[in-house]
């Protein structure tokens, strides 16, 4: 037993030496036969043959001998891995293409995993016992379009009566979803997210602080002394060292908050959303929204947390939450209509994403890309097989020798095994890094506002990684091996010719391949579409060439008269810079006009809108430079001044909603309270979409199209000039402006002059009161581009894998038939004529996965629906055909090249090789 | 394993010595001697070394090892009794 492992130790130090001393053994037999076979009195040449054909194959005794040495399998596995390594040096751009394909395949599904693993499966940090903590749902009918939706939110006396049920809930709070607030003067101002917290929050969620304490309770008090908590992202951006920003403030709607503790890092509440900034909601709702914040209808909603007492099942919980809905609903002082009173509350679980509520937007989108990723690693596994199938049916020869020279079946499999693996471990290398630079790019793109702690590479994606090599360098080496296995025997010795030109498996292959792309690339198209539908439509503005200046110093509420001078001098910096074509002001900034005030019309006793109707003053330049059409009668002119006859403009939504079927020129509008005088209306103009595209494709989920009532903002405009003169309306008037600047070319260009300029003339106002209308409709695009740029990008990867593989295999048949490409020359064909037979066979299969991939398209596009524009269909043919051409068109390209060397093929050589 | 009853022999001899013993009834290729030598070596029932031949070539010798010699004397009899047994079933027959 010692001695044989002693042998076998020996023989592992030894090899080189034991290997030659076995040749000079066998050498000396060899002689010593041959000597003797001499004195028998055969020749030399006679006696050297017959030693050799009386010893056998040499080479095969001394392998069979080195077997008998130990380290049989070991060794094997080194020798085949070796073999493996040296096959792909000796073929690098075999190997390139195999590690490139599966490392893109890999890296991006791993991406894609740990992003949806950590919005889907990982509770968020921090948080004590997350499972026992739960969110109540408010599922109801909207009164806004009719649907049944379920909302994670509800209104402040219903989260009241909620609390107010203290058997059930060992504890209730509520918080609202982190929204930008403005924060800081002049250059220095940024949007800070900030969450309104109730006073149990962070102890139901059982975090602790990094630094300092949390708000509690007392704090959450109109009487208390104003204090804040902040995340660990913003404490380290303004204060460097986290320490340092205890003590410090923060404000907001005038009031000055102190920052008593810092969250620890990756922190960012229920939600993966980072706030930046956490408020007691008792002060920060009321400085925002005023006294009555708890009973303004649509003033503001929170997200209620609740942990169950002992022994309450989350039926009974919910139960009490519909009880307490509907009671709070029943008491409410706003029309039945307004909430459905038969509203049910039900709990969910702490993810929101696994809660009841449907997903939308972002997350949406996050699924459908993992599915695309998935559609794209699929794709490069039937690349990979195929290639490895290529590579096995090239190397039949050397498979067979290597089978003549006494390699079993099983040896020829292991080898091919063997070099899959070694292949599939190179990209899974590989694949880590396209993870972590793809998780990079899919996080910031897909989520912006997320707070992700911890890079994109972690436990979870490196063992998907670990799995998703195996299994696909298993299964892609899989059809080989076994290919390969077949292929035995000095029968194959003789090469290649006569060998079948198409595999089906190669073929189908193909098809797969075809299949997949098709799907990305109707998904490509679809998105496409969508984006350049929502570009193109016509908001009214003249939104190429708007860029707008926001001078109120005080925000939306200031009611501080605005120094006219500095407005006046702005205005005519403005104009005076080159590439200005107009200013104008106005008292609303188009695409956010909010402004409100007292009007009443003679005929009617209500007005009937549902949003709006909103007013602007203007000066006279303003319909133009916006460019809003006048639709009758006529727009403002300088003669509208003080003194002169008052007059207002209307838009076509107004006019239409308060006298439906009558003309508006030659109405009274009576503005401001009590004894207004009369404003004539002079003019109708295009209403504009003052929300731009609506919210995106949320809304349009839920039946708000930009074309719907929703989206038709009745608005009125009144001459500045003569609501300077008016003590009703020029509070409103005299303190808010914006300067509305009309530009040659994109207006882009302008914000660093305007800024520049802004900076002198008001020093205190924030950058970001320089908008264009192209970046302020940038983020209501923002769905169709990024959908269109990933399935994009997919759809290239997809084609560019599908080409490679279609010009392997077509190629690889040009090969296999030269013989008979040459014949058919010789017998007269066209060299057209045989272009045509192989770009027919190339098209021929792709046609094949295009009506496949066509098939597979229709059925998944209900996915994408809801992400399209205005509810388009996602069975849009001139997407399906463009996609179908897109691919035809590459299968062509990639056919080509072998094309051609068919119809070069030389029928003399041919012949001469048969 | 027999031949090396008689002493140490090299590889050669003995190939001779089975196609003489065997009168060349066994028609293997010699060749295929040596990975069974190479084999019964590392299981221990033989040793090898280098020593000059007779006709004062290097040569490999090899030799039995006590292990060896007992293991043949055990197969040498259940061959014989295998023979016997045969034998004894295979006379019938004629």
């Amino acid at each position: 037993m010692w001695r044989q492992a002693y042998l076998r130790l020996r023989s592992l130090f030894r090899r080189h030496r034991q290997e030659n001393e076995l040749d000079e053994e066998i050498r000396f037999h060899l002689v010593n036969e041959t000597e003797e076979l001499m004195a028998a009195g055969m020749s030399p040449e006679e006696a050297r043959a017959a030693a050799q054909r009386d010893f056998g194959n040499v080479p095969l005794i001394r392998e069979l001998t080195r077997e008998t040495w130990g380290w049989g399998a070991a060794e094997r596995l080194c020798q085949d891995a070796r073999s493996a390594g040296r096959m792909m040096r000796r073929n690098p751009g075999y190997t390139c293409a195999v590690v490139v394909t599966l490392a893109l395949g890999i890296g991006l599904n791993a991406a894609m995993y740990g992003l949806l693993s950590r919005l889907f499966l990982q509770a968020p940090p921090h948080i004590q016992d997350p499972d026992g903590v739960h969110r109540v749902y408010v599922r109801q009918l909207s009164s806004f379009n009719g649907q049944i939706s379920t909302a994670n939110r509800m209104e402040w006396s219903e989260f009241t009566a909620l609390r107010a049920d203290n058997a059930r809930f060992a504890a209730v709070a509520g918080a609202t979803n982190p929204r930008p607030m403005p924060y800081g003067r002049g250059q220095a101002a940024e949007n800070l997210h900030v969450s309104w917290v109730t006073g149990e929050f962070f102890a139901l969620l059982g975090v602790r602080p990094e630094l300092g304490r949390l708000i509690g309770p007392e704090d959450d008090a109109l009487a208390a002394t104003p204090v804040a908590v902040i995340g660990d992202g913003y404490a380290r951006r303004r204060f460097g060292r986290v320490p340092e920003a205890l003590g410090a403030t923060v404000g907001f709607n005038d009031v000055t908050y102190v920052i008593v503790g810092v969250l620890p890092p990756g922190f960012s509440g229920p939600d993966p959303s980072a706030a930046d900034v956490w408020l007691p909601l008792r002060i920060a709702a009321p400085a925002s929204h005023g006294d009555d914040w708890g009973r303004v209808l649509g003033g503001f909603s929170l997200m209620p947390f609740v942990r169950l007492a002992p022994g309450v099942t989350t039926q009974a919980a919910g139960a009490t939450a519909t009880a307490a809905v509907r009671a709070a609903r029943a008491d409410s002082p706003f029309p039945e209509d307004v909430h459905d009173r038969e509203a049910t509350a039900l709990l969910g679980p702490l993810l929101r994403t696994r809660g009841p509520s449907e997903i939308a937007g972002d997350l949406r989108l996050s699924l459908i890309v993992g599915g695309v990723s998935l559609v794209v690693l699929l794709v490069a596994a039937a690349n990979v097989t195929n290639l490895l199938l290529l590579r096995v049916t090239a190397r039949r020869r050397e498979l067979a020798v290597r089978n003549a020279l006494g390699a079993g079946r099983w040896a020829v499999g292991r080898l091919l095994v063997i070099e899959s693996v070694l292949l599939a471990a190179l990209s899974g290398g590989a694949a880590l890094a396209v993870a972590a630079g793809a998780g990079r790019v899919l996080r910031v793109t897909l989520l912006p506002r997320y707070n992700w702690a911890g890079g994109p590479v972690d436990i979870p994606v490196m063992a998907f990684t670990g799995a998703a090599v195996l299994l696909v360098g298993l299964a892609a080496a899989l059809a080989p091996a076994l290919y390969a296995a077949r292929a035995r025997g000095l029968d194959r010795l003789d090469g290649l010719r006569g060998v079948r030109a198409g595999s089906p498996v190669r073929n189908g292959l193909i098809v797969v391949q075809a299949a997949l792309s098709i799907v990305l690339l109707v998904g490509g198209a679809l998105f496409l579409r969508s984006f350049e539908a929502a570009r193109r439509v016509d908001i009214g503005y003249a939104k190429e060439n708007l860029l707008t200046v926001y001078l109120a110093v005080g925000g939306l509420r200031s009611r501080t008269p605005l120094d006219e001078t500095a407005v006046q001098t702005m205005e005519t910096r403005v104009r005076a810079m080159p590439g200005v074509v107009e200013v104008a002001q106005a008292t609303s900034t188009p695409l956010s006009s909010r402004m409100v005030i007292p009007l009443r019309v003679d005929e009617l006793d209500d007005l009937p809108f549902g949003e709006g109707p909103y007013v602007s003053f203007v000066t006279p330049g303003f319909l133009q430079v916006a460019g809003l059409g006048i639709r009758d009668g006529r727009g403002f002119a300088e003669g509208d001044r003080a003194g002169a006859p008052r007059v207002a403009v209307v838009n076509t939504a107004f006019a239409r909603q308060t006298w439906p079927g009558n003309r508006a020129i030659g109405r009274c509008l009576f503005v401001g309270r009590d004894a207004a005088p009369c404003a004539t209306v002079v003019g109708v103009v295009e209403t504009p979409l003052e929300r731009g595209l609506g919210g995106g494709p949320t809304a349009s989920q839920s039946g708000r199209g930009p074309s719907s009532d929703a989206a038709d903002i009745p608005q009125y405009y009144l001459p500045l000039a003569q609501a300077a003169s008016d003590a009703a309306t020029s509070g409103t008037a005299l303190s808010q402006r914006t300067l509305v600047v009309r530009t040659h070319g994109n207006p882009e260009r302008m914000v660093r002059p305007v800024l520049l300029a802004l900076a002198e003339v008001f020093p205190d106002l924030p950058r970001r009161n320089v908008q264009s209308l192209p970046a302020a409709l940038a983020p209501q695009l923002r769905t169709w581009r990024i959908g269109t740029a990933l399935f994009g990008a997919a759809a290239l990867l997809a084609l560019l894998l599908a080409a490679v593989g279609l010009y392997a295999v077509v190629a690889f048949g040009v090969r296999q038939r030269e013989v008979e490409f040459g014949i058919r020359r010789a017998l007269g064909a066209q060299s057209w004529h045989l272009m045509r037979l192989v770009m027919a066979r190339g098209v021929g299969i792709v046609g094949v996965g295009v009506a496949a991939g066509a098939l597979a398209a229709l059925s998944a596009g209900r996915f994408v629906a809801p992400l399209l524009f205005e509810g388009r269909s996602p069975r849009d043919p001139v997407a399906f055909a463009a996609a179908a051409l897109v691919l035809l068109a590459v299968a062509l390209a990639a056919s080509f090249l072998p094309a051609r060397r068919a119809a070069l093929a030389d029928p003399r050589q041919a012949l001469q090789a048969e | 394993m027999r031949t090396l009853l008689y002493g140490p022999s090299h590889g050669h001899a003995i190939a001779k010595h089975i196609q003489r013993v065997s009168e060349n009834a066994l028609q293997i290729e010699t060749g295929s001697l040596y990975p069974a030598l190479h084999k019964l070596e590392g299981r221990g029932w033989i040793a090898a070394e280098w020593k000059k031949s007779d006709k004062g070539k290097r040569a490999r010798y090899y030799r039995l090892t006590p292990a060896g010699r007992e293991r043949l004397t055990a197969q040498q009899s259940r061959w014989e009794a295998l023979s016997v047994a045969m034998a004894r079933v295979l006379r019938p027959a004629e």
